[in-house]
C-alpha cells in the first residue's frame, strides 16, 4: 500500500518550494525549476500540480502581495505542511533503500551495451 | 501598459475555477509583463496564449456540478414530473388544449414553411447582396414595372462607377427548335455573356465566358435538350428556330411561326435545381440581335428609352456600395432621361435587391408567378388571430382550474419555494403541453399541406414544402414561444397567491371571472366574424359562376390554333361529325385576356374612344348566340380589319341617339392609318372579367382572318367526349407537332372565379378552426363549472327540481356569453363584409340573412357544446354526487 503519493513532478514541485522558502509562488516557482532542471515548465502543468498538492494537504496558500504589475491581482505563496514534509521524507527514504538494495555489479556497465 | 490577448483573458476567468483564478491569473500578467520586455508583443501574445490553453485541463477548470445545479435539476425533474401527470390527471383539459393548440399551431407552421421554402430563392448567387434588378415606376402611386427600357443596362454600365456590370434579359424569344426532326417549344430572353458574370447558375456543358458572345449561339436548359438530343452531348449542334411569339408563362397561344434562322447550342443550363425566379429554357446571345434587327423581325428598342416592356435590367454594384447610393444613381439617371419627355414625364427607376424579389412586393411583368408579400401578411394575420385564440383558451382553463392547484401552491411556496420558481414550473407545464401539441400538429400539418396544395392557385407558384431540418428547429423555437406566451399569464396568476389563503382554501369562490367572459365572448366574436365572412365569399363566388355572361358558352369547346392555318383547320374539323358549326376568335371573351382599339374622335383635341376590341370570323356571332340588333352581320367576302361591330354601349359611348344611326358611320382609327366602318350593333353581352368591372363596356368586333388564335367549336349535345377524341385524331393528321389542346368554354368561364374559391376555401377552414377553437374554450369552461356545482345540482334534485331546470341554471350564464356575442359580432361582420363587397363589381346582396344564419349556426354550435355538459350533470343521480362528504 503506498503511504504517500508523489508524483515526480510534484515532487520537484515540492522541492522547489522547499528550497524558495519564503517566496514560494506560481512565477518563482516556475522560474526556479526552469534554471535548476533545464527544462520548460507550463503555467498550467504546475498550477495543476500545485492543486493537486494543496488537495492532498502537502502544501498551504496564503494570498498577499496585490502589485500593480499583476493587475492587482494576489501571490499565492505555498508552504511545505508537515504532512508534506513526511511525504518528502517517505519518499526520499524509499529512494535510498532501493538505492542501497541495489547489488554493485548490476551497474557495472561496461559490456551492458554493444 | 500593454494588455494580453482579451479573448483569451476572457476564456481563462471563464473556465477556471474561482478559487484559483486570481492568483493564476496574476501569475500570468507577472509573465506577460516580462515577455513584452524580453521578446516584444507578438510573442508575449502567443505564449500567453499557449498558457491559456494548457491551463485548460481537469484540476483547473470549474467544476460543472456545483451543489446549486444539482438543486435545480432535481427541481426541475419534479416540476417536469408533476406537469406530466397534470397533464395526464385531467385528461379532458389537456385534450382541449392540446387538441385547440394543435391546431392552430399547423397553420402556422404551413405558413413557416411557405416563407422558409420563398425565403430560399436565389440566395445560391453568390454575393446576392450586392445584385439588384431595376424597377420603373410610370405612373406615380401604380405598381413598379419589372421591365424597363433597353438602353439602361449599357448606359448604367458606362457613365456610372458603382455599378461593376449590368445586363439586360431582352424579352421576346417563344417558338419552336427543331433539330433532326423533333421540335420543342423554347421560350427565352437575349442577353449578354455577363449574365454569367452576375448570377451564379453554372454551364453542365459549354464555356461560360465564350457561350453568349458571338452571334446566333444559344444557351438551352438541360430539360429542353434532353428533348431535343437526347443523351447525345448538344455542344455545337445546330438548331433550327421559328419564333412563334410565345410569351415566357404561357398566357399566349402563339403567332403565325416565323423563320429566325440556325443556332448553334453553345451551353447547357440546369434551372430545375436551383430556386430562382427567373424561368427560360433558352438563352440566346445579344448579338443576334442585330441580324433580326435588319430582317425586321423583332422590333429594334435598344436605343429607345420610352419603350418599358422589352427588358429585364439586373446589375452588380461594386463591393461596398450601398443600396441608396444606388438609388441616388437611378434617380439622377430618370431625372436626366424623363425630365423633358412628355408622356414619361414622372417615370422613376428603382431598385430591388435580389434576395428581396421573393418574396417582394407586387410588381407589374414579372417573369415568373410569385405570391407577393402582402398576401403572406394577410396569410399571416389570419393564422396569429388563430393562434392566439388557442392561446386564450389554454389562459383561460389554466385560470378557471387554478382552484385545484391551490394547495399545491401553498405546500410549494410553506416550503420555501419563491415565486420566481413556481413561474418556471407554470411556465414548464404550458412549454411541455406545446410541446406534445406540436407533435400532433405535425401530423395535423401533414393533411392541411395536402389540401393547400391542392389549392387552385397552386398550379402557378409551385411551392415547395418539405421539412428541412433547420425549418423544424424553427418549429421547435416557434412552440417554445408558443408555450412562453399561453403560460406567462397564469403562472402569473397563480404564483401570485398568499400560501396562508391558499391553503385555507379562502378566496377563490371570488375568481376572477370577468376577464375569462371577456375572453370567451371575442373569441366568438372572431369566429362569427369569419363564419359570415366565408358564407358572403362563397356566395358571391355562386352568383359569379352562375352569372348571365349575354352569349351562350355551353357545348363551346376552345381549341387554340398553335400558328396553324384557320382555314385548314376549320375544313378538317368541320367533317368531324358532332360539330355543328365553328367559329374563330382572337381572344377568348370574359377569360381575361382583351385588346382594344381607339377610334379618333371628330374633334382634334379631345381623348380618342377607346373599345375592347375582338378579331372575329363571320360565324362569331351566330356561333355564340349573339343578338345582332341592327345592320348586318360580317361576312367572309369583306376586307381585313375594315368592318366592325359594336355593341349598344358602344353606339352610347360613340354618342348616337339609337342603333340606327350607328350603321354605316366611317371612324378614323387614332393611329390615322386606316378606318373602320359599322355595319352592325350586337345585343351587349359580357367581354371582361367579372371581377374587372360592373359596367359592360364598349366594344367592336372586327373581322379578320390573320388574327385568330382559336377557333369555338360547337359540338352536338351527347357524346362531347367522343367528338373531342375525333378532333384530336383530326388535329394530329393536321399538326403533328404541337398537342391538341382544347378547353370547355363553360369550365374556363368558371375556372376564372377559381381563385374566389381558393379565398372561400381559405377562410373556411379559418373559420372552421375559429369555431373549433372557441367552442372548445366554451367545453372546458362548461365541464369545469359543472363539475364544481355537482353538490348544488344533487341538493337541488333532491329538493325536487326538473333535469331541464336544471340544465337551465347551469346552461344561463354561457348562453348569456353567446348572446353578448352574437349582439357585438353581428353587425360587426355586417360592417367588415360590407366594406370589401362595396368595391366589387358584380356582387351578391348582403343582405341580413347571411348573418342571420351564421348567428344561428354559432348559436347552434355553442348550445350544443354547453348542452353536452349540463344534460349529463343533470341526469347524474343525486346519491351518487351527494353520498361522500
Amino acid at each position: 500500500m503506498k503511504k504517500f503519493q508523489l508524483g515526480e513532478f510534484e515532487e520537484i514541485v515540492m522541492l522547489t518550494v522547499a528550497i524558495l522558502y519564503d517566496d514560494a509562488y506560481g512565477v518563482s516557482i516556475k522560474k526556479e525549476i526552469e534554471n535548476r532542471l533545464k527544462r520548460n515548465v507550463s503555467v498550467g502543468a504546475l498550477q495543476s500540480a500545485l492543486k493537486r498538492l494543496e488537495d492532498k494537504d502537502y502544501l498551504a496558500s496564503l494570498d498577499k502581495d496585490a502589485t500593480q504589475e499583476r493587475a492587482g491581482r494576489p501571490k499565492r505563496y505555498y508552504k511545505i505542511t508537515s504532512l508534506g514534509k513526511q511525504a518528502m521524507q517517505y519518499t526520499k527514504e524509499t529512494r535510498n533503500s532501493l538505492w542501497e538494495a541495489i547489488p554493485s555489479v548490476s551497474l557495472d556497465v561496461k559490456f551492458a551495451k554493444i | 501598459m500593454q494588455s494580453p490577448p482579451k479573448l483569451f483573458l476572457r476564456f481563462f476567468r471563464w473556465f477556471c475555477h474561482p478559487l484559483l483564478a486570481k492568483p493564476i491569473e496574476g501569475d500570468l500578467m507577472e509573465l506577460y509583463e516580462e515577455r513584452v520586455l524580453e521578446f516584444g508583443k507578438r510573442k508575449a501574445d502567443l505564449k500567453f496564449i499557449k498558457d491559456v490553453l494548457l491551463l485548460f485541463r481537469k484540476d483547473i477548470i470549474k467544476p460543472s456540478d456545483g451543489t446549486y445545479r444539482i438543486n435545480t435539476y432535481g427541481m426541475f425533474k419534479n416540476y417536469f414530473k408533476v406537469g406530466i401527470r397534470n397533464i395526464l390527471k385531467y385528461k379532458m383539459f389537456s385534450f382541449i388544449n392540446v387538441f385547440g393548440l394543435a391546431v392552430a399551431m399547423s397553420v402556422c407552421m404551413l405558413i413557416i414553411l411557405m416563407l422558409a421554402d420563398q425565403r430560399s430563392f436565389d440566395r445560391f448567387h453568390s454575393e446576392n447582396d450586392r445584385i439588384y434588378r431595376v424597377l420603373g415606376t410610370p405612373v406615380i402611386g401604380s405598381w413598379p414595372y419589372a421591365t424597363i427600357p433597353m438602353p439602361l443596362a449599357e448606359t448604367l454600365k458606362e457613365e456610372y462607377p458603382i455599378v461593376e456590370d449590368a445586363i439586360y434579359l431582352r424579352r421576346g424569344i417563344g417558338g419552336d427548335a427543331s433539330f433532326n426532326q423533333k421540335t420543342v417549344e423554347l421560350k427565352g430572353y437575349f442577353t449578354t455573356s455577363s449574365f454569367f458574370e452576375i448570377f451564379s447558375f453554372p454551364l453542365i456543358e459549354g464555356d461560360k465566358s465564350s457561350a453568349l458572345s458571338s452571334p446566333n449561339s444559344i444557351v438551352i436548359s438541360k430539360e429542353k435538350a434532353y428533348q431535343l438530343f437526347n443523351d447525345k452531348n448538344p455542344i455545337g449542334k445546330q438548331i433550327k428556330f421559328e419564333d412563334r411569339g410565345l410569351h415566357i408563362l404561357d398566357i399566349e397561344s402563339g403567332k403565325p411561326s416565323v423563320d429566325w434562322g440556325t443556332y448553334t447550342v453553345t451551353g447547357v443550363i440546369d434551372l430545375s435545381s436551383y430556386k430562382t425566379h427567373l424561368t427560360f429554357d433558352a438563352l440566346v446571345s445579344s448579338t443576334t440581335l442585330q441580324q433580326l434587327y435588319t430582317d425586321s423581325l423583332i422590333a429594334n428598342v435598344s436605343e429607345n428609352w420610352e419603350y418599358y416592356w422589352a427588358a429585364y435590367t439586373y446589375l452588380k454594384v461594386k463591393e461596398g456600395t450601398t443600396q441608396n447610393q444606388l438609388e441616388i444613381a437611378l434617380t439622377d439617371l430618370s431625372n436626366r432621361k424623363y425630365s423633358d419627355s412628355e408622356e414619361l414625364a414622372d417615370y422613376q427607376f428603382s431598385s430591388q435587391n435580389l434576395s428581396k424579389i421573393t418574396p417582394g412586393i407586387p410588381v407589374n411583368n414579372e417573369p415568373s408567378f410569385r405570391l407577393p408579400e402582402i398576401a403572406y401578411y394577410i396569410l399571416s394575420i389570419l393564422a396569429l388571430v388563430i393562434m392566439i385564440m388557442a392561446c386564450l383558451n389554454y389562459t383561460n382553463l389554466s385560470i378557471a382550474r387554478s382552484l385545484t392547484r391551490m394547495k399545491e401552491i401553498g405546500v410549494r411556496k410553506v416550503n420555501g419555494a419563491t415565486r420566481k420558481n413556481l413561474i418556471f414550473q407554470f411556465l414548464t407545464e404550458s412549454v411541455i403541453t406545446v410541446l406534445i401539441a406540436l407533435v400532433v400538429a405535425y401530423v395535423v400539418l401533414y393533411f392541411t399541406k395536402e389540401a393547400f396544395m391542392s389549392l387552385w392557385f397552386n398550379k402557378y407558384f409551385n411551392f415547395e414544402l418539405s421539412t428541412s431540418l433547420s425549418v423544424i428547429f424553427k418549429f421547435l423555437v416557434f412552440a417554445l414561444a408558443i408555450g412562453l406566451v399561453a403560460g406567462t399569464y397564469p403562472a402569473l396568476f397563480l404564483s401570485k397567491k398568499n400560501p396562508i389563503n391558499a391553503l385555507k382554501n379562502t378566496n377563490i369562490s371570488k375568481g376572477k371571472w370577468g376577464l375569462q367572459k371577456v375572453l370567451n365572448v371575442s373569441q366568438f366574436v372572431v369566429s362569427l366574424i369569419f363564419i359570415v365572412t366565408s358564407m358572403v365569399i362563397y356566395n358571391q363566388f355562386k352568383h359569379y359562376t352562375e352569372f348571365e355572361y349575354g352569349f351562350n358558352s355551353e357545348n363551346i369547346i376552345n381549341i387554340p390554333l398553335q400558328s396553324n392555318d384557320y382555314d385548314l383547320v376549320v375544313n378538317e374539323f368541320s367533317q368531324v361529325s358532332g360539330v355543328t358549326s365553328i367559329s374563330a376568335v382572337d381572344y377568348i371573351p370574359a377569360t381575361g385576356i382583351s385588346n382594344v382599339i381607339e377610334l379618333a374622335s371628330s374633334k382634334e383635341d379631345d381623348e380618342p374612344f377607346v373599345l375592347l376590341n375582338f378579331y372575329v370570323d363571320e360565324h362569331f356571332i351566330d356561333n355564340l348566340n349573339l343578338k345582332l340588333l341592327h345592320g348586318q352581320p360580317i361576312t367572309s367576302s369583306r376586307e381585313d380589319g375594315k368592318y366592325i361591330v359594336i355593341n349598344e354601349s358602344a353606339v352610347e359611348k360613340l354618342g348616337y341617339e339609337n342603333p340606327q344611326s350607328a350603321i354605316g358611320q366611317i371612324w378614323e382609327l387614332e393611329n390615322g392609318e386606316s378606318s373602320v366602318q359599322i355595319i352592325g350593333v350586337v345585343e351587349n353581352f359580357r367581354a371582361t372579367l367579372l371581377i374587372n368591372g360592373h359596367e359592360i363596356r364598349p366594344m367592336a368586333l372586327s373581322n379578320s382572318k390573320s388574327n385568330l388564335n382559336y377557333l369555338n367549336v360547337r359540338i352536338a349535345e351527347g357524346n362531347p367526349l367522343k367528338t373531342v377524341a375525333d378532333l384530336e385524331a383530326r388535329w394530329k393528321q393536321l399538326d403533328p407537332i404541337h398537342e391538341f389542346k382544347y378547353d370547355f368554354y363553360d369550365q374556363e368561364l368558371a375556372n376564372t372565379n377559381l381563385a374566389i374559391f381558393d379565398v372561400v376555401t381559405i377562410v373556411g377552414y379559418i373559420s372552421f378552426l375559429a369555431i373549433l377553437i372557441a367552442c372548445l374554450g366554451l367545453l372546458g369552461m362548461a365541464t369545469y363549472v359543472t363539475e364544481r356545482k355537482t353538490k348544488e345540482v344533487g341538493i337541488r334534485k333532491v329538493l325536487g327540481a326538473e333535469d331541464f331546470k336544471i340544465v337551465l341554471i347551469l346552461s344561463k350564464s354561457f348562453l348569456k356569453l353567446l348572446i353578448i356575442s352574437i349582439l357585438i359580432a353581428a353587425p360587426l361582420s355586417y360592417f367588415v363584409n360590407s366594406l370589401w363587397l362595396n368595391d366589387l363589381p358584380n356582387r351578391v346582396e348582403l343582405g341580413f340573412g347571411t348573418v342571420i344564419i351564421g348567428s344561428l349556426l354559432m348559436l347552434g354550435l355553442g348550445l350544443l357544446t354547453i348542452g353536452s355538459q349540463t344534460l349529463r350533470a343533470a341526469r347524474q343521480n343525486p346519491v351518487e354526487t351527494l353520498k361522500d362528504e
